[in-house]
């Protein structure tokens, strides 16, 4: 494997035709990326309402709509498939173009991919409030809406590929590699699930088993590589240095895709010795990966001073990778079967499911959004970019932080004592509820805060859109700040 | 690494293998299991498909996302508590779950786990608990984060003919005078789910502890109707006296259960 140069270095002839390719990509992306924003309010709304239950199970009791579990299937459907999907669509597709030289394949086609699977997701929240949900963790959506969601992901997977395919010739990027794989991850995961959950279903702990593979390669390989993808296009870019190694990059991605893919499955769980087994195996060896992963992108940053305009970018990203690291980290610990005998079923594992939907796959998006999104915008009006405010930037993220580690500490304290407590059968499983709701209680300022920061986001992403779109206009020029292009 | 078609192979080739090893051997294993012959030859077969109106309750569990706080699995011996807690009075197993259109195993227990939900409770309990956990369930009285499931009854007053379906008082619960509470038939088809949910039949695969009465004598005590392993409604959670304890066939440790069986929620 040769190595490349830095990715996409600018060359001043490229610069001009560089805003041209994006611009084609404009309307889709930007679109993903509001549509996403949305649904994560939308998500942390519901995920507040379903903490509240947690406190005062009378508070809104009165209908079947919104009951603790509807509320919770239609928050986490909201979070994965309104927010992490499109996401990481948006973002994916934004770099097969940036790195390969190239505009987006089909941009109508993706947005009518990105319209109809915002409307898919959309129907299918709607239909879990109203009791129509499939019941299957991570994958609620119930089966009439299901088809929709794979129909739109394949029109936008295929721009994809296409963009992949019309790439310049050269040597391919990790960032490349990673976008690729997750991009053919999920199709083939979600149709698996699809036909063997609601299309056909499979007889018995069959769907189980099918249910548990999805929502493990859903997180750790789709999401996995979709985030990762990201970090390793801006740590380079953004601290100005090259990528530290190739090689320990395409380990990291053999192994995601090898190890990463086996597991889910709880110890205990009513299948196949050997099955328990080969889940337990494969998610400890994604510590593999992750090691990987950790040593070549701080190897890469260690000492860099990056600029001041990239720094609200890379302080995303960064606390992406490194709740990638723990979150990571600790489901493969929650995998021994020493640890999972305590840890299983309690809040532990909710807090590493948290920490990993809003403080890897959130930091990260939000990351690349936030360098993505002005120029893109740019590109389309002609203004220039550069047009976030500052403060508001760094309150998303002050609040995101706080919010993702108050949530992360206090469930993780929680499930702990939960587990332990519970090993004691003489210790009544009621008392042990009671006991950890100090824990449930202070992860209610998680939502709190993510839904704080967000509307920071969302004010700024208005502001930007709306300068952008008076400024091509009236052709006024300079935002706040300028641009600063490149690493 | 610069070769599209090599790293598609690449990927094609992992995602394979994890597909046929997570679906298609667990596929080829178990989807054509028979109902089991069991060591404690009870049920005749094991398990036996569900009642129609558990199957409905079936229905109900998926819609109101039950699953999001309650297990329905039974880890074994060294992994937890759950066997020692009594919930149940083997390891959960693949053969359990034959019949069952929806299989929701769950993997948080923010509520007790469910596998053996009808060794504890009958369907009038379990209704008891969805129409208001606080009150009824007084080993919890005020602290449980269960919801209420108000909306899947009616409150009437009582006519000429109170409804012989009508939730019946409980130790520190009872319906306001003059009132009665009628579950709707979706409450009355999710209690029918619960109630059945029981997997006491000893297979080859979950074979009673070694030692125990059950493992020598294979006593048809396991094969008593509900009415007489559960404690009668209302009192679920009193000790279950008389006939109750030898039908739980986890003879070795009467006394375990009998605690924990109070602790259950």
């Amino acid at each position: 494997m040769s190595v490349t140069a830095a990715p996409s270095p600018t060359p001043v002839a490229a610069a001009v035709s560089r805003t041209e390719r994006e611009a084609t990509g404009a309307v889709p992306i930007l679109g993903l990326f509001a549509g996403a924003a949305v649904w994560l309010l939308l998500a942390l709304l519901l995920a507040l309402l379903c903490s509240l239950k947690l406190h005062d199970p009378a508070f809104l009791a009165s209908g079947p709509m919104f009951t603790y579990g509807r509320v919770h299937a239609a928050a986490e459907a909201a979070l994965l498939y309104g927010f992490g999907v499109p996401a990481a669509l948006g973002v994916g597709l934004w770099l097969l173009c940036r790195l390969g030289r190239t505009r987006l394949a089909g941009p109508v086609v993706a947005a009518v991919g990105a319209l109809g699977w915002n409307a898919a997701v959309a129907a299918g929240v709607w239909a879990i409030l109203r009791g129509g949900g499939s019941g299957y963790e991570a994958f609620e959506m119930p089966g009439a809406v299901a088809p929709l969601l794979l129909l739109s992901y394949v029109l936008m997977g295929i721009c994809g590929v296409l963009t992949f395919r019309q790439r310049e010739a050269g040597a391919l990027y990790p960032s490349q590699w990673f976008v690729f794989g997750a991009l053919f991850w999920f199709a083939w995961i979600f149709s698996t699930a699809a036909l063997l959950l609601l299309g056909s279903p499979a007889r018995g702990v069959l769907q189980a088993s099918v249910n548990w593979w999805y929502e493990h390669n859903l997180e750790t390989v789709f999401f996995g590589l979709a985030g990762l993808a990201p970090i390793f296009y801006f740590v380079p870019k953004l601290t100005g240095r090259p990528l530290h190694s190739y090689d320990q990059a395409a380990l990291a991605f053999w192994m995601l895709v090898l190890a990463g893919s086996w597991g889910g499955i709880p110890g205990g769980a009513p299948l196949p010795a050997w099955l328990v087994s080969v889940s337990l195996v494969g998610t400890v060896l994604t510590i593999i990966p992750i090691a990987a992963v950790a040593m070549n992108l701080y190897r890469t940053m260690a000492g860099a001073r990056p600029a001041a305009e990239a720094r609200a970018c890379l302080r995303f990203t960064g606390a992406g990778l490194f709740f990638w690291v723990i979150a990571g980290a600790q489901q493969a610990a929650g995998a021994l079967p020493p640890v999972g005998a305590l840890t299983d079923f309690t809040l532990f594992t909710t807090a590493q499911r948290d920490l990993f939907r809003y403080g890897f796959v959130g930091m990260t998006m939000f990351g690349a959004i936030y360098y993505i999104a002005p120029r893109l915008a740019a590109a389309k009006s002609g203004a220039p970019d550069g047009l976030w405010k500052g403060w508001l930037t760094q309150w998303h993220f002050g609040l995101m932080l706080a919010g993702v580690a108050a949530g992360y500490v206090s469930l993780l304290a929680g499930g702990v004592w939960q587990g332990v407590e519970l090993q004691n059968p003489a210790q009544a499983f009621a008392a042990v509820m009671r006991g950890s709701m100090m824990g449930l209680r202070l992860s209610l300022l998680e939502p709190w805060l993510l839904t704080l920061g967000l509307i920071a986001f969302l004010l700024n992403f208005a502001l930007l859109l709306n300068g952008c779109r008076a400024g091509g206009r009236r052709e006024k020029p300079g935002g706040p700040r300028p641009r600063k292009e490149g690493a | 690494m610069n070769n599209g078609p090599v790293i598609f192979l690449g990927l094609f080739f992992s995602m394979a293998i994890s597909w046929v090893a997570f679906v298609l051997g667990p596929q080829a294993q178990l989807a054509g299991l028979q109902p089991a012959r069991t060591v404690a030859p009870v049920p005749a077969g094991y398990p036996n498909p569900r009642p129609g109106l558990a199957q409905q309750g079936e229905l109900v569990y998926r819609a109101s996302g039950c699953v999001y706080c309650h297990t329905e699995q039974v880890r074994p011996k060294e992994l937890g508590s759950d066997l020692a807690r009594g919930w149940g009075v083997r390891r959960s197993v693949a053969h359990d779950y034959i019949y069952d259109q929806i299989v929701l195993l769950g993997t948080q227990r923010l509520g007790p786990d469910l596998a053996n939900a009808g060794l504890r409770m009958d369907a009038m309990a379990v209704l008891l608990r969805l129409w208001d956990p606080r009150t009824v369930n007084h080993l919890d009285a005020g602290h449980s984060i269960m919801p209420a499931y108000k909306y899947l009854f009616d409150v009437r007053k009582i006519g000429r003919a109170p409804s012989p379906e009508a939730l019946v008082a409980a130790p520190n619960w009872a319906a306001p005078a003059g009132y009665e509470i009628v579950p709707r038939p979706a409450a009355r088809a999710l209690a029918a789910y619960v109630a059945n949910l029981r997997q006491e039949a000893y297979l080859f695969e979950a074979p009673p502890p070694p030692g125990s009465p059950a493992a020598n004598v294979l006593t048809t005590a396991t094969n008593a109707p509900a009415g007489e392993t559960n404690a009668p409604a209302g009192g679920t959670n009193g000790p279950a006296a008389g006939s109750g304890v030898p039908a739980l066939p986890g003879g070795t440790n009467v006394s375990a259960p009998q605690t924990t069986n109070a602790a259950v929620k």
